[in-house]
Parts: C-alpha cells; structure tokens; sequence
C-alpha cells in the first residue's frame, strides 16, 4: 500500500492535523460514504468476480476451470502482450506530451480576453469531444485513404508522394492518435482552462507590476498554478491511452499486421472470443502498469513545496 | 490579466486549424445530407441535398426515446455527481482521517479497472437483482464515479487552508464549510466538472447497450449502436451504403443538441468561471 | 434444465465471500463463474399445438438495416398463418448482447439472428434443436448443417447460404476473346487473367482483399470448395494441407505476376478500381452483387456472375462465405413458438418466399445471399428476379447451381475471429511477398495452437 500512500499525499495534505472536534472525525466519513455505499452496491462484486475470474479458464458456458496462475503467466510470456504494450506505448508518446502542450496552449489562448472570434475559436477546438467516435471513425477513413483520400490529395497538390496512413506500420499509430488528439484535445482544454482560471487574476497583476516579463510570467506563475490539472491530466489520459479499444477497433481493426492492437484493444479482443479468464488477468495487469506509470507522472510533476 | 492581441500570422494560424477541427464534423453531416451511396462512391465531394437519410433513421430506430432516456439518465446520474463528487474530493483533499490511503486508493483502482472486464459480472448482478431494463440499472452503477472524485480533490487541494480554517474559526459545520467556502471558490473546477460529467453520460455506450434490452429504456448511444452495429467489426453481406447513411444522419442528430449548448453557452461557461474565480 | 433464480443468488453469495478465495486451492466449485450460466443443453421438442391453436408471445432479435424490414414483413406473413402468436421483432446490437444476455440468463429473448461463426461457442446455452431439424435434415445445404451441428446436435435453424461466385467483366472479356465459360480451374482464371492484361496493360485482373478479416473469410471459402476448413468436426486445426498450400501457392503467383489488385471491400479505393476498370475477375460472395447495384457507376450492368473455377478438374464450383442462423436460447420462454416461427421462415414455402422474393424494400427480392433450404434452390424457380444492374442476368439460376456443389464444412470454432491476427495478417504478408505458402501455415498454426486452441 505505500504505493497508494504515496498517491494519497501527492495531494496536498496540508489541512492534516489533528482536530479535536468529533464532528471533524466523523465528517470525511460520511462525505466519502456515499461513493463507497455505490462502490459496496456495485463495485465490489465485479471486482471479486473479476479477480476470481482471471485465476480461472472460462468461457462464458460452463464450469470454470481453476489455473492458478497460468492466465497471467500466459500473458507475460506472450509476444503478442508485450506487442500490445508496446504499441500503446507508442500511442501514449505520440498523445500525452503533446495534448498536454497543445491543452495548455489553447487553454492560455481560449481564456485572452483580446483574442477576436474568441467563441468561434473554442467552439472549434471543443466540438469534437461531443461527436459520436463511430461516425466520425469514418472520416478517418476517407481521410485518409492512401489513394484516394483527401490529404494525400493534398500532398499530391504540393508535390509529396502518397503516404499509406492507414496502410503502413509506420503511420498506422500516428493517424489513429491524431484521431484521439482531435476528440479529446478539447478535454484537455477543459481541464487546464479550469486549472488556469483558479489562478487569481490578482496575482498576475501583482507581478506585472514587479515588471516580470510575460514568458517569465507564464513558467513562474501559469506553469506552477496549473501543474495540479496536468497531473491530473496524465494520469486520466494515460489511463485512455492504455485502455482504447474503440478507434483500433472501427478504423484499422487492429491492422495493419498488429500494429495498432492497443493493450485495451488486445484486452477486448479476449473478451469477444470469450476468453473471459485471460481477459480478466489482462484487465489486471494493465491497472497494475497504469498504475505505476501514473504515479511516475504524478511524482514528476508534483508542485515544489511538497515534499513526501 | 495581462493579455496580447495575437498578431495576423497567429489568427491564420488559428483559422487553418480551426478550419481542420471543424471538417470532419462538417463532412459527417454534410454526408449524412447526401444520398446514401454516394458517401462510399464520392465520399469528398458534397451531393444534391436529401432528408432521405433522416426519413429513413426516424422510421427506423426509435431515436426520440433515446433522447428522452438520455434526458433522464443525465439530469439524475449528473445531479448524483455533481453533488457527492465534489463532498467526497473535499474530504480527500483537505482531511486527514485513519484510512485515508487505503480509501483513496480504493478510488483509484476502480478508476484504473477496464470496464469491459466488469460487464459480464455486472450484467449477472443486475439479472441477481431483476434490474435488467430498468433506469437504476442505467443510472446507479458508476453514479458516484472515481474519475469525478480524483479530479475535485485536485482542484479542492489547490485552496488555501487558511480560507478553510477561516470558515471553522466563524463557526460553520463541517458541511457548511464545504458549502459555503469551497463550493463558490472552485467554480471554474464545478463548471468543468458539469460539462465533462455531461459529455461521459452522454456518449457511454458500453454498458447501456447490455444492460437495456427493450426499446422504451434505450438510450440514444444504445440506439446509435443498434445502427452501428452493421459497419463496425465485420461488414458480411451488409447493405452498408444505407447504414452509413442512417448512421450518419444520427450521429449528427446526436452532437447536435450539445454543440447547441456549447454555442449558446460558452460565453457565459468560460467568463463565468473567470469571474468567480477573482475573490479566490 | 435452466438455472433457477437461487443458483444465481448463491453464486453471489460464493463471490462476495473473498474468503472463498483464498480457500479454492483446487477447482473453483460452489463460486465458480459459470454456475450462474446455462447448465446442461436443453433439448427442444416438437411443439404439439397446431398453427391456429399455437398460441403465445415472443421476442426475437434482429440486426438492423434493409434485411430488418424485409424480416418484418415475412412476419406478417407468420402472423397470418399462426394468428395466437404475437411476435415481438426487435433490431439490438447482437455482437455486443447476444452472448453477455446468455451468460447473464435475464430478458433472453426467445430467438435471435446470428453469425454461423458465433454459434458453435455458444453451443450451451442454446436449445438443441436436432429432433426439430430431423424431418427437414436432408433438405439442408450440408454447409450450413456442418457449421451449425457441434458433437452431433444441431444449435441452429440454418438460414442463408452465401454461394462463392466469379464476379467478372463481360465487355472486358469479350474484348480479349476470353469465354468466361472456359473459366474451369483456377489455373484457367491465371491464364485468363494474363490474356486480360496483355490486352489492356492497366488492368491488374483478380481482386484480392486487404482487410485481414474478410481476407480470411474469402479463405475459408476456397477451403470450403475443397471441402476442409479451418479445424475439423473435434476442433482439430488443419491448416497444413494439400488444400490450404493449394490456395496460397495460387494468391502467390497471381501477386508474382502482378495480376492482383489489392483493395479493401467496397472501401474507396476498391470501389474506384473497380468503376476505373482495373479489376475484371472478383471471386466472391453471392453479396457482391449489392456492389454493382448499389456502389458502382461506371461498370454498373457491365459485370456477370459465374459459378467459381474449380481447384482441381470437376471439383466443387463454390464454397460458402459467411452466413447466418436463428438460434433459440436454452432460457427462452417460448422457445416452441420461435421454432414455429424459424420453420416458417426457412422451411415452409410461404416464409422463404416472403424473405428472397419481391418485397417494398427489394422490388426484385433479396439477391445477397440463397436459402440453404434445397427444395427452395430450384433453378427454375427463381425467387429473385434478373438484375438489370448485371445486365438482366439471372443471378438466381447461377446461384443456386452453384450453391447445389458446395461440400460439408465444421462447426466455426469461437476464436476463429482472433485468428485473423496470425493467419488473416499472415495471408497479407503473402500477398506482400514478405513471406511464402509454407511460411503462413507454418507460423499461423504455431500461434493458433498455441494462443487460441490450447486455451479453449
């Protein structure tokens, strides 16, 4: 559990001392309570059911068949798992850092009072978080269709040789995460714009009147206000990054030869032949290795005045 | 704040990717406007303007009650949320209390857990319990979810104790601190909260589609599945043309009321949360 | 025997209790997952009542689509002959339900439309339907009673049977005084396609798939024609055969020649290089046919359907490719009315017309795929009409003629669709040239035993 300890305190924990008052003891208690009542009601069971199921082989009929081990031992001596890890590896370099840099630009720009057709702008950025992934799979797919798709097309127009987007190991990762960029950037924005706007325009004002330059201003105040969202950010998306399914699934099926079988498509793929038990000790071992990378970014971008 | 006006080359460079954002929702529903066969023969070019689509998705799914369900399910899962969320990342952000990690990890893990390994178990609870094709199936589970939690302790975290120990000093309760201090200081925090809370009710597909079976519960992903369910995976025999049509016609149907929202909202989501944010 | 509601609240309980696990040394007994499901198979019998006596209500799923209304109207036609039986006909995602609502055993519906290739996995928690299907049994296409009997009971009222055909271009042939009925092996279809190309040197004949799934689908229909498949009857794996290095060996010198296209099914490329005239031979499923009705402009009336050539002389001029059953699930409610209902709509006359024949969303009836029910494949007898967008060729006759030769197969094995990771992506690489006949079976039989067969 120092795993947890840890995760627990990265946030600030500064209100921790001790208070006498037994309605202060009481209090977090009961404001936690109604998460755990939903969580007791229907969590738990899946959980125990879940965890008892990769200890098994099932298929969905039947008895199950108690293999101790034998499903994670399975997947960790399978190339076909690590392949799967190491493609959403991949995923994650091509998203994380940069939404977390596009969020945060588009956040500061979203929020300038002096930006004209400022609505028009976040309009564009946010909409497509609301659009439904299986329609919009297709446009992927015309898209970027390697002979007859637009921005070949385009690349024609320039001078530029076909590229096969969809079609080559090489660029399968990058179009599919471009397609997780596009629907989800607008979530990111969301998040940091809230992070930012917890910054009291006050302080800015304080420090423009120390004479800080604007650049200054942004890594010494914007950076350091806004570091607990990003947090936050990493973690919730490296956590989407490892369990996407849908955009493999409807644009590329996985293909071309693997190379956009994400962990959580890898994960789904077990589930829909009714390898239940195997899919279990899949789910397993992505909590425990989301886990882990979470913290790692947790830890990285924890605000300097906290020490663990 | 102290704010520059972007410069020419930074407003082209906004359109152009602006421009980019919008196209593929333009294309869905200028596609979804177009004779259907003409989306896979002529999929770039816009065609001669049809309802054909839509006439055909209305007489086909019953995509009115899956606004009306999708209504029902978000005002109350949402105001669950929007309510116990916020008290549940107070109490992990600003008390100290045996069990704390233990607890909060219990959070994380259940935010960390795929969710398609829990439906088959979940699926067997509810057949335990009889709520299959019930709104309580559809609502409860996840109604006080660990992603909403996890993100209010962090902007809750971000409060000055001081302010806190303030409001204790003037004699509130426990919970009148909580409502009367937090709550108006992490506004921008509850706005976020409130969209991200609406879109993930919104579009959640895999657990309405098993725990629903008849029509009057459907929700409006579970309907965009229904029609889905013939270009996705496998495309055996399939008269694919017409579905992508339909499918279309109720994908943009579907965005529409929250890009509606967004349009009409945004002045007052973004500036609103600005302003009340000044005092904190 | 179905589970009663007690068995599932016990299972809870065993769950719950996470001291049970750490005492299951073993097995997983009392709180094994799957205690909760279908037990023993149940064995459907003969509904006694007669047509107007039978009487009842019953929910059966459906995908959605054009083939749901045309399903729709058929029922009216149930309706009148069975008038006690309300039909309750729903359109559900079946890929994403049908097999979580069987474990689950809650709200089944008392039928449902489904994949040939998911039926054979599911096999417990569905009616064994053989004491039903026996009086019609020598009247099925032995395809579709192969893939829908596992350990010798039968699981599925066999619907459709989607012929393999020769898809070609009639003015193309002509023009390069190539018979299409000389078309007799696939030897014959390589030499034929070398003819084509020195003719018109842009064309690149014979269509060859570039989605890994449907890649594998067009192979088992080829396996089909010579009569194996992907495993046996016992779930065996016979990819290293005479029939199977026959196929590959075949894909590979049509990609050494360049007689190949490779495009995506009906995907834009696909559908450009057909309308462009750089593919003249597609070997396919009888649902191609929608392509030159429904996609196609410029080629539309120019292409033909032929039986498909024949892998050794005289053998089988097709092999099935897809397909779809009705099943019962073991817990419906009414399971003796949707046997009713099923029989009606594949074995009685009445049915079957009202689903291949003319109908307000088909004028010229359903042209994508034949009943496997033989007594309704009689070549003069066409269900659906000449296709003006083939050039008023009569596709029903070529069909049925065609379906009349396709062999036996074996139940589809449920992790056939994960297969194509290794032997669909495999077969790519073959027609890449990255890896020979030998190197496909080889490597994709090592990985299906070892991730797919042993863990089953």
């Amino acid at each position: 559990m120092s795993a947890l300890t840890t995760m627990a305190r990265s946030g600030r924990a500064a209100g921790a001392r001790p208070r006498s008052r037994r309605g202060t003891r009481l209090s977090p208690y009961l404001f936690v309570a109604p998460f755990f009542l939903v969580f007791a009601a229907f969590g738990i069971y899946p959980l125990v059911f879940a965890l008892q199921l990769s200890f098994t082989r099932w298929h969905g009929a039947g008895a199950a068949t108690w293999v101790g081990l034998g499903n994670y031992a399975y997947l960790l001596t399978s190339p076909e798992f690590w392949a799967s890890l190491g493609n959403s590896a991949v995923m994650w370099l091509l998203i994380v850092p940069i939404q977390i840099v596009a969020g945060l630009a588009g956040a500061v720009l979203l929020a300038n009072a002096k930006l004209r057709l400022r609505g028009l702008f976040r309009v564009a950025f946010l909409a497509p978080f609301v659009t439904p992934l299986v329609a919009m799979a297709q446009v992927w797919i015309v898209v970027f269709d390697e002979d007859y798709g637009l921005v070949n097309h385009l690349l024609n127009l320039v001078g530029l040789p076909d590229v096969g987007w969809l079609t080559s190991t090489a660029w399968s990762k990058p179009t599919l995460a471009l397609l997780f960029l596009w629907k989800t950037t607008g979530f990111a924005i969301i998040i940091l714009l809230a992070g930012l706007q917890a910054v009291p325009a006050a302080v800015y004002e304080a420090a423009a009147i120390d004479g800080a330059s604007r650049r200054r201003q942004f890594w010494s105040l914007t950076v350091p206000l806004v570091r607990r969202s990003m947090a936050f950010l990493v973690v919730v998306q490296t956590l989407a990054v490892f369990q996407m399914f849908a955009e493999p699934f409807v644009v590329t099926e996985g293909g071309p030869y693997g190379s956009t079988t994400t962990a959580g498509l890898y994960l789904y793929d077990h589930i829909t032949a009714s390898d239940l038990g195997t899919g279990a000790a899949n789910s397993f071992l992505l909590v425990l290795l989301v886990f882990g990378l979470s913290l790692g970014a947790v830890r990285l971008l924890r605000p300097k005045d906290e020490v663990s | 704040m102290n704010q520059t006006r972007p410069g020419p080359v930074q407003y082209a460079l906004l359109a152009l990717l602006a421009a980019a954002f919008l196209y593929p929702i333009w294309w869905a529903v200028s596609s979804s406007l177009k004779p259907a066969a003409d989306i896979i023969t002529d999929p770039l070019s816009p065609g001669p303007v049809t309802l054909d689509n839509y006439r055909a998705m209305f007489a086909d799914v019953p995509i009115g009650t899956g606004f009306a369900n999708t209504a029902l399910v978000l005002a109350v899962k949402g105001a669950m949320t929007m309510f116990f969320c916020p008290l549940a990342g107070y109490a992990f952000a600003k008390y100290a209390f045996p069990g704390k990690n233990l607890l909060f990890g219990i959070v994380l893990l259940t935010l960390m857990l795929p969710t398609l390994v829990l439906i088959i178990p979940l699926l067997l609870e509810m057949s335990a319990l009889g709520w299959v094709n019930t709104y309580q199936a559809l609502i409860l589970p996840g109604s006080i979810d660990a992603f909403s939690i996890f993100w209010m302790r962090q902007t809750i975290a971000a409060i000055p104790d001081e302010l806190i120990d303030a409001g204790r000093v003037d004699g509130a309760s426990e919970f009148g601190v909580f409502a009367r201090v937090v709550l108006p200081v992490i506004r921008p925090g509850l706005a976020a909260l409130a969209v991200l809370t609406t879109m993930n009710i919104y579009n959640d597909f895999v657990w309405p589609v098993v725990a629903v079976n008849d029509t009057s519960h459907q929700t409006l992903q579970v309907v965009l599945s229904t029609l889905a369910q013939n270009v996705t995976g496998n495309r055996i025999g399939a008269d694919f043309a017409t579905v992508w049509g339909e499918l279309l016609a109720a994908g943009s149907i579907a965005m529409l009321p929250l890009l509606v929202i967004f349009v009409l909202l945004q002045r007052h989501f973004i500036n609103g949360i600005l302003a009340g944010s000044v005092k904190g | 025997m179905t589970p009663s509601p007690m068995d599932r609240r016990g299972f809870l309980k065993g769950a719950l209790g996470v001291g049970a696990l750490a005492a299951a040394g073993g097995t997983l007994t009392a709180c094994a997952p799957g205690t909760g499901g279908a037990a023993a198979p149940s064995r459907l019998a003969k509904p006694s009542a007669s047509a107007t006596a039978a009487k009842g209500e019953i929910t059966v799923w459906n995908r959605s689509g054009d083939l749901f209304k045309v399903f729709d109207a058929a029922i009216g036609r149930f309706r009148e002959a069975y008038p006690g039986v309300k039909v309750n006909h729903m359109a559900v995602d079946i890929d994403a339900k049908l097999a979580n609502t069987l474990i689950s055993g809650t709200d089944v519906p008392d039928g449902s439309f489904w994949d040939d290739a998911k039926i054979g996995g599911q096999a417990e928690h569905l009616y064994d339907l053989s004491d039903l299907i026996a009086p019609y049994r020598d009247q099925i296409a032995p395809y579709k009673l192969s893939v829908n009997t596992v350990a010798g009971k039968i699981y599925g009222v066999p619907w459709d049977l989607d012929p393999g055909l020769l898809w070609y271009r009639e003015d193309i042939l002509q023009e390069a005084g190539v018979d299409p009925a000389g078309l007799a092996t696939y030897d014959d279809l390589l030499t034929a396609s070398r003819t084509v190309r020195d003719k018109f040197p842009k064309t690149k004949p014979i269509h060859l798939d570039k989605s890994p799934f449907l890649g594998q689908l067009w192979l088992e229909m080829l396996a089909n024609q010579q009569g194996t498949s992907l495993t046996d009857a016992q779930g065996r794996l016979r990819l290293d055969s005479a029939e199977y290095r026959r196929i590959f060996t075949w894909i590979q010198d049509a990609v050494k020649d360049g007689l190949a296209t490779r495009a995506p099914y009906l995907e834009p490329a696909d559908v450009n290089t057909l309308d462009g005239g750089q593919q003249v031979f597609v070997p396919w499923a009888i649902w191609w046919s929608f392509a030159p009705q429904q996609l196609l402009k410029a080629t539309k009336g120019k292409w033909r359907a032929a039986p498909l050539p024949a892998w050794t002389p005289g053998g089988a001029r097709s092999g099935a490719m897809g397909g779809s059953s009705f099943v019962i699930p073991a817990q419906a409610k009414n399971p003796e009315l949707a046997w009713l209902l099923y029989e009606f709509l594949c074995f009685k006359e009445p049915g079957y017309t009202a689903l291949y024949g003319p109908s307000s969303v088909y004028p010229g009836g359903l042209s994508t795929s034949v009943p496997s029910f033989t007594p309704a494949l009689d070549p003069a007898k066409p269900l659906f009409q000449p296709i003006d967008a083939l050039g008023g060729q009569d596709l029903w006759k070529v069909a049925v003629e065609a379906a009349a030769t396709i062999p036996a197969a074996a139940p589809i094995p449920a992790w056939w669709a994960k297969s194509v990771d290794y032997l669909g992506n495999n077969m790519q690489r073959l027609m890449d040239g990255t890896m020979s006949p030998d190197d496909v079976i080889g490597e994709s039989a090592e990985k299906i035993q070892r991730n797919l067969i042993d863990r089953s």
